[in-house]
């Protein structure tokens, strides 16, 4: 008989024995559904934040913002320069011309009861906005108008802080009141109130835009946008590709937490690791005589070994898919907020990661029992009780 | 003890083997549980009778003259402004180095800073002093007597430059508390140097004012108080009590007080198998030796006891050693944090978590000896003895 045709004898052979010790096999498959729950659950909250920054349309988009001021709240680009920010090479142009760029700023809006300051936040978008946002829908009410002192709240916003449409908020020059409720595809726009950008910095009584997105007309047209801004002498600028802007905004908000789900998971791992070394070595000595018989009919060592070392990643993937399925049914869609509304997601990704997480941790701990069960004299194992 | 010993010491192997799953297992609990306590003393080290005030709309400074207008406001018994200024990167890239320049009235107003009264005499004296926390000078390698320099940006200074030199004058502990406290990473200046030296528009402008009220119970109504006073001045004013606004931001952020105990619970969950396993199949590799036990007279309370301690033995052993090694797992974590953008308090060991270990290790053992016992205390003698 081929080597492979033994391996897979024998391993149907161990799995069918595996209704016999269907405890310890239990265990193991409760250990790694823990481990990769808990994993894909907490790197749910990253895949969960980048969908809502990251979007398909961004890759051919860059971002402009005032050297040193890379960050939304900043007021640092001029309503001076926005105009020769504009003029730059490979921005796409709309039906009429018009530059396809909004200069747009963020602003803090006073506590609301039982949040913290910095919470509710308002952008101030421009009527190319609406262009770079095609999934941007009213739900409720109407878009707020360009001059008028109105906003529209997102949908995430609304419901964190009670918001609804006919609700008031505090600007600094009084009362604006909420016309509209509005959805964007759950991009993280959705925690924001938005209102016209030149109304409310008027009202804000500080002129000047955090940033400018801009939409190029191919993903080509990045290095010859970012060579004219920052080498014309007129402005001081920085630019960078939206998408590594976004991925540097979420990385900010998560790199911690990231690298703590995987200091987890590889803690949760480890003591995982060592109960599969102790459930295999028992299923080694429990059949050890089925193992003793199989070499005695001229089974090779390596096809015993083998099954063994399958046994365990076997059942580490079964564990990980049922974590996965949990932390899929718990946490996929549900609402969170950190410093904005996002939906958590068990991406595929994290299926593929639990499942290789928990095949690399069984295999390890599948090891030494393997080799044990491959080295097994026939005459000592067929003495076994 | 020597027949729990002999049983537990019987396959040496897989005993260690579990002890080494249960003991990761409850390193890991015990961290989850000292970063939960961690955030909750946090909030408990946060004075209900301080409040933070600061502009209403998105205009990042306050006059400091405001300072004397609210020390005139009933319930309020001190206050004290606070501005930070930025530039340049830390030694590790990872933190913009950033001055909090104090003026004199924030000894009153936050006593809780872990300065002493001859720290700030010396600042008093010394507007381009500054002193370090603890983790501050360990991240700059600090002496005391060192200069050090800060760019600001061009016109952050009244020559133009942008370049600030101060003094090391001391070290101070890192201070506890979370969210707008202070950081543990922090450089405590003189506002009066920025005041004499700053840009002229800003040099008499703060980012907090920090207020001390008489009375805890006053809090809220001071804050309210504040608020309305200022709300038509410009720039109008946002106060909150401090503990309010650190269990604010907490609640803003990943919230880890409740993804902590999730993620302990879980770790107990996955060992909770394998020890109920390990029980079981020790009592029924050796249901003989329980016959015979009960055959001598062994009643079925002792043997309720011997597989309890059986099961309870590397449970308890664990969440010592799990307690042990937590601090450390814990100090790892909070030094990854500070080096990340999010700070988490200083996780440290402490009893309550040791306590809380010690309770989930005998939930543990007891419900692992369930199954056992009652197969054990269903079966009869003969039986047992047989090994039926």
């Amino acid at each position: 008989m081929s080597e492979l045709r033994q391996i897979a004898a024998v391993c149907v052979v161990g799995i069918g024995t595996l209704r016999d010790r269907y405890v310890p096999a239990l265990v193991i498959v409760i250990g790694m559904a823990c481990v990769v729950g808990v994993l894909t659950s907490m790197l749910s909250v990253t895949a969960g934040l980048t969908r809502a920054y990251l979007r398909a349309e961004d890759a051919a988009r860059a971002i402009v913002w005032a050297e040193g001021a890379d960050f939304d709240q900043s007021r640092s680009l001029k309503p001076d320069v926005i105009g020769t920010i504009l003029d730059a090479p490979g921005i796409a142009r709309e039906a009429d011309g018009v530059p396809l760029a909004d200069p747009e700023f963020m602003m803090w809006l006073p506590p609301v009861e039982g949040f913290a300051a910095g919470s509710l936040q308002l952008r101030g978008i421009g009527p190319a906005g609406l262009a770079l946002r095609p999934a941007f829908r009213i739900v409720a009410g109407h878009m707020f108008g360009a001059g008028m002192r109105e906003l529209a709240v997102g949908v995430g916003a609304a419901r964190k802080f009670g918001l609804h449409v006919g609700s008031e908020v505090r600007l600094r020059d009084g009362k604006w009141p909420i016309v509209g409720v509005f959805s964007c595809g759950a991009d993280i726009i959705e925690s924001y109130l938005v209102g016209d950008a030149l109304t409310v910095m008027a009202a804000r009584r500080s002129p000047g835009f955090a940033q400018v997105i801009v939409q190029l007309v191919d993903t080509q047209a990045y290095p010859g946008f970012q060579k004219w801004l920052m080498e014309n002498p007129a402005i001081d600028v920085s630019v960078e590709r939206k998408t590594d802007y976004d991925l540097r905004v979420v990385g900010a908000d998560t790199s911690f937490f990231t690298r703590m789900a995987y200091i987890i998971g590889v803690m949760m791992a480890l003591g995982s690791l060592f109960g599969v070394v102790k459930i295999m070595y028992g299923a080694v000595r429990a059949r050890t005589r089925e193992i003793g018989t199989l070499r005695a009919i001229g089974f090779g060592s390596t096809p015993l070994a083998l099954s063994v070392l399958l046994e365990a990643a076997l059942l580490g993937a079964v564990g990980a898919v049922v974590g996965a399925a949990i932390a899929w049914l718990i946490f996929d869609g549900r609402q969170m907020w950190v410093w904005g509304a996002f939906k958590l997601r068990v991406s595929p990704h994290l299926w593929v990661l639990g499942l290789a997480w928990a095949i690399i941790t069984s295999l390890l701990g599948g090891l030494f029992p393997a080799l044990r069960a491959g080295r097994l004299p026939p005459s000592e194992a067929l003495r076994a009780e | 003890m020597p027949v729990v010993w002999s049983a537990l010491w019987r396959n040496r192997a897989e005993s260690v083997l579990t002890l080494l799953a249960l003991s990761v297992a409850f390193a890991l609990f015990s961290v989850m549980i000292a970063i939960n306590a961690a955030y909750e003393q946090a909030i408990y080290d946060t004075r209900i009778d301080r409040l933070i005030v600061t502009c209403a709309f998105d205009c990042g400074t306050i006059p400091l003259g405001y300072r004397e207008q609210l020390a005139r406001l009933g319930g309020v018994s001190a206050v004290g402004g606070e501005l930070w200024v930025g530039g340049g990167k830390d030694p590790d890239e990872h933190h913009l180095t950033t001055v909090t320049f104090m003026d004199e009235g924030m000894r009153s107003a936050w006593p809780e800073l872990p300065m002493t009264r001859a720290d700030w005499r010396a600042l008093d004296i010394s507007p381009t002093g500054i002193f370090l926390t603890r983790t501050a000078a360990a991240r700059r390698n600090a002496r005391i007597g060192d200069t050090m320099t800060m760019n600001a940006g061009p016109g952050s200074g009244t020559d133009g430059s942008g370049t600030w030199f101060f003094t090391v004058l001391g070290f101070i502990a890192d201070p506890t508390g979370w969210g707008q406290q202070w950081s543990p990473n922090m450089i405590v200046g003189n506002l009066r140097y920025f005041q004499n030296s700053g840009n002229p528009d800003e040099r008499d402008l703060v980012n907090f004012l920090r207020v001390a009220v008489d009375r805890p119970e006053h809090a809220r109504a001071v804050c309210r108080e504040i608020e309305a006073w200022f709300t038509n001045a410009t720039p109008a004013l946002s106060c909150v009590p401090a503990r309010e606004n650190v269990e604010e931001l907490m609640d803003a952020n990943i919230n880890m007080r409740q993804i902590s105990l999730g993620i302990g619970a879980a770790g107990l969950f996955m060992i909770l198998f394998l020890c109920a396993n390990g029980t079981a199949e020790s009592v029924r590799e050796r249901l003989s030796e329980f016959g015979i036990l009960q055959a001598i007279g062994f009643g079925n309370g002792r043997i309720a006891w011997l597989v309890i301690l059986e099961a309870a033995a590397p449970t308890i052993l664990a969440a010592l050693i799990g307690s042990a090694v937590a601090p450390g797992v814990g100090m790892f974590l909070s030094h990854l944090a500070i080096k990340g953008v999010i700070n988490i308090p200083a996780v440290r060991a402490s009893p309550v978590a040791l306590g809380w270990a010690l309770a989930a290790a005998l939930l543990i053992a007891l419900l692992s000896a369930v199954a056992p016992l009652y197969r054990l205390l269903r079966t009869d003698v003969a039986a047992m003895i047989a090994r039926r």
